[in-house]
């Protein structure tokens, strides 16, 4: 028990001289100050977790900037801000929608979240009810939301990951979201395609989530676009 | 040739000064001893901690099921009889009551028998593991119970299987520790994980071999084995000690600052014996001169006085390792609480060897100089009573450059960095040189400087009495009060970080992730001791228009640029804060579009930030550019949350954030309340901070404590310098007293001129120790404890205070005998 | 008037199972402005003598008087005004403060009786024996001359009725100890001080008023010289 108290103590302290209940976060987006001044494109927000956020990878590696990479080379000039912040729930997107609405005015919006809610085990009903309440908000808002599926990992149990599996197109259903049935399809559990944690995509992780999610993007751009 | 009589009557006339050079060697060793005796209890302790910590010799982790290279390896180990192995899965899953609906994420645990090889699971009831844990079973911690309400017997849906609670764990030895546990831990047996059906493709779990090795010695010769099987990036193995823990760095860290001190205790006691034996010698000056007169040879005399320094050293070596072996039995209680009960603290023979031949080497390093010194003294000069000054000459170098030989391998061989060693030596090296010069420096001004007052005078006419070595006392005086103040600096400081974040009303609950609209609910839950700070997190873009770079930012060994902030906004000051750049938080001469930041004065560490300068954050996708109006301070460094950077309320009030809340909760409340938190509001994480506030709080004083402890002994050392400083300049002492009362001086005159030049000595040593002790704590504080840095000025004044006062009656004790003198005794002395 | 008195004093020291006899009964009395000689041979009892009558230590039996006050039995402090303002003391080996330059020996006996003329008086006597160019040496930057005459300056700093001195010219060459002597001869007529001597050069006797010889511990002979 001492030792095991020991242990904590350290990190307790070493917790509270940071006050930082999360490690850093991914690199940053260092491209933020050029893409500013660009205030005429259309915006497209990447919101969401660290799956958004690019979790140990460089912004330019993310999906967000590989996806506004794209749509440019395809000739689609819109600025896609990515939004994501490293272990945010359902709950604390929900809590900053407003005002990422209200300083971006977003038209498309790729929402990805409830992963964090899932590892923690939180009530899959809460979960959903968050993402109803997000889609709702951002499409009264006048932006395209595009919901990202989740899948949770199977330790949690059969009855949890059943229940959670199923908010997404239960979801999308009811608000006529744009669904991508799994966000992580192709790349959730592959080794090559992730970090040594086994959770959070590397680089060439992220290529295959754009190529995946690509076309309902486009879809989304296209519908809005003209 | 040996002169028996001659040498035991030196030693009775001279028995003060033998005292102090033996109780000097003695206080040398017993400090070693003490040292070494620490850090082989806790290099014992740390090696059988790690062992318990993960219950194993040697650990195999993978995030994926193990390569079947690996697996081979581990069972071709077992076959041959080398090692015994348990598998273990480690993973989170929602556990259900059976029967009812309450779910409760858990950290489930599924071992092999055989788990855990060091250390014990305890249950309630006292019953082994290996008796409860049966396939069917799981046993569980006590939150579990309480979250589901359940009790023991009971059944609990886990997967795809039901299985019933056999037992409550009361200790875990290998439990990870993460303060951020989302949940409480399941511990099942191996036969029921396949009929759980939770580790398959797509599960996230922690593999891991636990492996014993049979014979100790193996241990590299397996781990070679293992790490060869494994594929790399994907499996680690690593022995249980091999982790570079943050706890084994601060033991390493705590005991080279105590050997250290120790060095300098003997760096000290070295200087008392040679500043004791050359009061010896003077004391026998006249006898020596008289033995050179009547035809004695220089061997003759040095070897009466090496025998004699040798039989008092041997007397304190003896004392010392007598004195370090009953210490022996103090230590287990001076390191209980850090030390697991039942550690030996015993001293091993090799050790008491080590101490013996250290003690011998250092009497010899520091005594070889007055010894040396025997040969030069002139009988015509001393008889004659005229003066006589000793040349520096190759001897001295000599001793002095082998004595600092000495030291420098002592140190190298403590840190066993030669790189932070050198530096190390350097930096004393320097601060040796600058409080010479300085003395120097004020001694030549005072000599110079015309002062007013009789007593006064006299007193600073003191410090120049001719063959007085005032100088070198004052600096080597200045170097044992530099090593207490320091010491006592450096403790301060460790205090402040630790200790005193947690004092008793600390808070000891946390909870994160509070969304707005929850606040009222949970404020009438918790009560008015509740505090609510909202957190608005975001990132540091670029500060005046230049980016941060994250790069070079993240290399930074403490806190850094390029992390998330938890930024907040309020209109004034906490309780424990004060500003110290501005008049306001927030200036109302600037104009309202632009936004205003307040900065907490730690941030300056990361960059010095000045009012005016303008930092662009990332809140969220969000840019935002903001102006420092103000910097804070806090009053004191507790577990109180704090923020590095304070807006006003209408910049952020609309940007998404959470709430965090601390309060104090007796200890009892906690588990009721945290369930009752997580039943009404499932979003929020609530963080127990209790018991790891209490048990840091009371391991950080205990620290204290033994810092003190060996701080003790350098101060020792220093009080025996001065009592062996005064003997040295008895005779001239004397001669002054005796002059004054001839010339018609009273007692009070006469100590009133001593007292005040011991005080003069005591303050001018005093003052530069201090200055010394910043310097040096300030370096050891963040560069080698890392940790920050406070001066401390009211505790130095109080030191600056204590120092010369301390000197002054240990100066005088020692010289009681001297002032009491009656003018004819010394007179008919100097005639005869 | 007699500024000293010494009545049977007698001085025994205690060594083991003996009991040496230093000085036995001997009666003294000093007029004001006298110039006594104290001679003797080695061992004779006269340093003793000389440390009796000057309080620096006391008798086994008899008693003393300085200006008509008992000494005999007063402590060391309260000594020390006498010593301070009634008596001068010089000695054979000068024993000058070290750590004080020649001026501040000269001076130090006035500051401590808190004289504010202290400096000028020093300066004043450190002049009229010829030291001015020295003033500011240390002792051990001085030769035995010099120093006897700063201990001369010291020793008449306060004005003392009386001046003991023992052997001041005993570690001094011959020109050297003429010089001193002269000079203590000259201030005992200028000042009309005092003067107890204690020596066995026979060429000083001839200049004193009064010459007292000490053998084996008792008063021998006592012999006049008309002014």
């Amino acid at each position: 028990m001492l030792t095991r108290t020991r242990i904590l103590v350290w990190i307790l302290a070493a917790w509270i001289l940071a006050c930082s209940p999360e490690p850093p976060s991914g690199r940053d987006d260092r491209r933020a100050a050029a893409v500013t001044a660009e205030t005429a494109a259309p915006v497209m927000v990447a919101m969401g977790d660290s799956l958004t956020a690019g979790y140990g990878l460089d912004p330019e590696q993310a999906y967000p900037a590989l996806l506004e990479a794209r749509l440019r080379a395809e000739g689609h000039r819109w600025r896609v801000i990515n939004a994501g912040i490293s272990g945010e729930t359902s709950s604390g997107a929900l809590s900053r929608a407003d005002w990422v609405i209200e300083r971006l005015q977003p038209r498309i919006v790729i929402l990805v979240t409830g992963a964090n809610d899932g590892l923690r085990g939180i009530d899959p009903d809460l979960v959903g009810r968050n993402l109803r309440a997000l889609v709702r908000r951002f499409q009264k808002a006048g932006a395209l939301v595009i919901l990202g599926g989740m899948r949770m990992v199977a330790n949690l149990g059969g009855d949890y990951t059943a229940a959670f599996e199923a908010l997404y197109p239960a979801v999308a259903r009811e608000t006529g979201a744009v669904l991508i049935p799994f966000f992580l399809e192709g790349v959730a559990g592959d080794p090559r395609l992730n970090q040594a944690d086994g959770i959070h995509p590397t680089a060439e992780g992220y290529e295959r989530i754009v190529a995946h999610i690509y076309p309902a993007v486009l879809g989304a751009v296209a519908r809005k676009e003209k | 040739m040996l002169h028996r009589r001659f040498v035991g009557r030196v030693l009775v006339q001279s028995r003060r000064q033998a005292a102090v050079l033996a109780l000097c060697t003695a206080l040398s060793l017993i400090s070693l001893v003490a040292l070494e005796g620490f850090a082989a209890g806790v290099r014992r302790t740390l090696i059988e901690d790690a062992r318990r910590l993960q219950a194993a010799d040697v650990i195999v982790r993978a995030n994926l099921p193990f390569s079947p290279a690996l697996t081979a390896a581990v069972e071709g180990l077992v076959e041959a009889g080398r090692i015994a192995a348990v598998r273990v899965h480690e993973f989170y899953s929602v556990a259900r009551a059976a029967g009812g609906p309450a779910t409760l994420l858990s950290q489930v645990k599924v071992v092999e028998a055989g788990y855990p090889f060091y250390g014990a699971v305890e249950l309630a009831g006292g019953r082994a593991l290996a008796e409860v844990l049966r396939p069917g079973t799981v046993v569980v911690e006590p939150a579990v119970l309480e979250r589901l309400g359940m009790a023991v017997g009971d059944r609990l849906h886990l997967g795809e299987t039901t299985l019933t609670v056999a037992g409550v764990i009361l200790v875990e030895p290998d439990r990870p520790v993460d303060l951020f546990s989302l949940g409480p831990r399941i511990l099942a047996g191996a036969a029921d994980l396949e009929a759980m059906d939770l580790v398959r493709h797509g599960s996230r779990v922690r593999h891991r071999y636990l492996v014993r090795v049979l014979v100790e010695a193996q241990v590299p010769a397996v781990v070679e084995t293992l790490s060869r099987a494994a594929l790399a990036g994907q499996e680690t193995v690593e022995t249980a000690g091999g982790a570079d823990s943050r706890l084994k760095r601060f033991f390493d860290n705590l005991r080279f600052f105590l050997g250290l001190v120790g060095i300098f205790t003997l760096l000290l006691a070295g200087l008392g014996i040679q500043s004791a034996l050359t009061a010896l010698l003077k004391d026998q000056e006249r006898t020596i001169a008289l033995m050179r007169a009547l035809g004695a040879t220089r061997g003759f005399v040095t070897t009466q006085f090496l025998v004699l320094v040798v039989l008092v050293g041997l007397a304190g070596t003896v004392l010392g390792l007598t004195g370090g072996a009953l210490l022996q039995h103090l230590l287990p209680r001076l390191f209980g609480g850090l030390i697991p009960a039942g550690t030996r603290l015993g001293l091993e023979p090799r050790a008491l060897v080590e101490g013996g031949l250290l003690g011998v080497a250092v009497v010899f390093l520091f005594a070889f100089l007055p010894l040396y010194r025997l040969g030069e003294v002139r009988p015509a000069a001393i008889l004659q009573a005229a003066e006589q000054t000793l040349r520096r000459g190759p001897a001295y170098v000599t001793a002095a450059a082998l004595a600092a030989l000495f030291f420098v391998g002592m140190i190298l061989w403590q840190v066993q960095d030669p790189r932070i060693g050198l530096l190390f030596v350097a930096g004393t090296l320097a601060l040796v040189g600058i409080i010479w010069g300085l003395t120097l420096l004020v001694l030549g001004g005072l000599r110079r400087i015309p002062v007013g007052g009789l007593v006064l005078r006299q007193a600073v006419r003191g410090l120049f009495r001719p063959r007085n070595a005032t100088a070198s006392i004052m600096v080597t005086l200045a170097a044992a009060l530099a090593v207490i103040f320091a010491t006592l600096l450096v403790e301060r400081n460790l205090n402040a970080t630790f200790v005193q974040s947690f004092p008793e009303d600390a808070p000891n609950l946390f909870l994160l992730d509070i969304q707005p609209a929850q606040q009222a609910a949970l404020a009438a839950e918790l009560g008015p001791a509740a505090a609510f700070y909202p957190v608005v997190r975001a990132r540091m873009e670029a500060i005046n228009g230049v980016p941060v770079d994250r790069d070079s930012e993240r290399r930074r060994r403490r806190d850094n640029l390029a992390r998330t902030f938890n930024l907040t906004y309020r209109d004034g000051l906490l309780d424990d804060e004060v500003l110290t750049v501005g008049r306001a938080l927030f200036r109302s001469d600037w104009p309202p579009d632009r936004v205003q930041v307040s900065v907490l004065e730690g941030v300056r560490e990361m960059h010095a930030f000045q009012v005016g300068d303008r930092i662009r954050f990332n809140i969220q996708g969000v840019p935002l550019e903001a102006v420092v109006s103000s910097v804070r301070d806090r009053t004191r460094d507790s577990l109180k949350p704090f923020f590095y950077f304070v807006f006003q309320p209408e910049v952020l009030a609309a940007a998404p954030q959470t709430r965090f809340a601390a309060l104090r909760v007796p200890a009892a409340d906690i588990g009721r309340l945290q369930s009752r938190i997580v039943a009404a509001h499932p979003n929020v994480s609530v963080i127990d901070a209790t018991a790891a506030a209490r048990d840091l709080g009371r391991i950080l004083r205990r620290l204290g404590t033994i810092v003190r402890f060996f701080a003790a002994f350098s101060v020792l050392a220093g009080l025996l310098i001065v009592v062996s400083s005064v003997m040295a300049t008895r005779a001239a002492r004397i001669r002054e007293a005796v002059y004054f009362k001839i010339l018609g001086a009273r007692q009070a005159f006469v100590n009133r001129v001593f007292a005040l030049e011991n005080l003069l000595i005591g303050l001018i040593s005093g003052i530069l120790a201090a200055a010394a002790a910043q310097a040096g704590a300030g370096a050891i504080c963040t560069r080698i404890l890392d940790i920050g840095y406070r001066a401390y000025p009211a505790a130095t004044l109080g030191l600056l205070a204590a120092a010369p006062i301390l000197v002054m009656a240990v100066g005088m004790a020692a010289s009681r005998g001297i002032l009491r003198r009656k003018p004819e005794d010394f007179l008919r002395r100097q005639d005869a | 008037m007699a500024i000293l008195e010494a009545e049977s004093l007698s001085k025994r020291y205690r060594i083991g199972p003996r009991e040496i006899s230093v000085l036995d009964g001997v009666s003294l009395q000093v007029p004001e402005g006298q110039f006594l000689v104290i001679e003797g041979p080695s061992g004779s009892g006269k340093s003793t003598l000389l440390s009796l009558l000057s309080g620096l230590d006391r008798p086994s039996a008899g008693r003393v008087r300085i200006a008509g006050r008992d000494i005999t039995d007063l402590d060391e402090d309260q000594l020390a005004p006498i010593r301070n303002g009634t008596i001068g003391f010089v000695f054979q080996a000068y024993h000058l403060v070290p750590a004080l330059t020649a001026m501040e020996n000269v001076m130090f006996p006035a500051e401590l009786a808190g004289d504010p003329r202290a400096a000028a008086k020093a300066q004043a006597l450190v002049r009229r024996v010829g030291m001015a160019g020295r003033a500011d040496s240390f002792p051990h930057q001085l030769s035995g001359g010099e120093k006897q005459r700063i201990a001369i300056c010291r020793a008449l700093i306060n004005a003392p009725a009386v001046v003991f001195a023992d052997e001041p010219t005993g570690n001094l060459d011959s020109a050297s100890g003429a010089a001193i002597l002269d000079l203590l001869t000259e201030v005992h007529r200028e000042r009309r001080t005092t003067l107890v001597l204690v020596t066995h050069n026979p060429r000083i006797s001839a200049t004193a008023d009064r010459v007292v010889r000490i053998a084996d511990g008792r008063l021998r002979e006592d012999r006049s010289h008309a002014p």
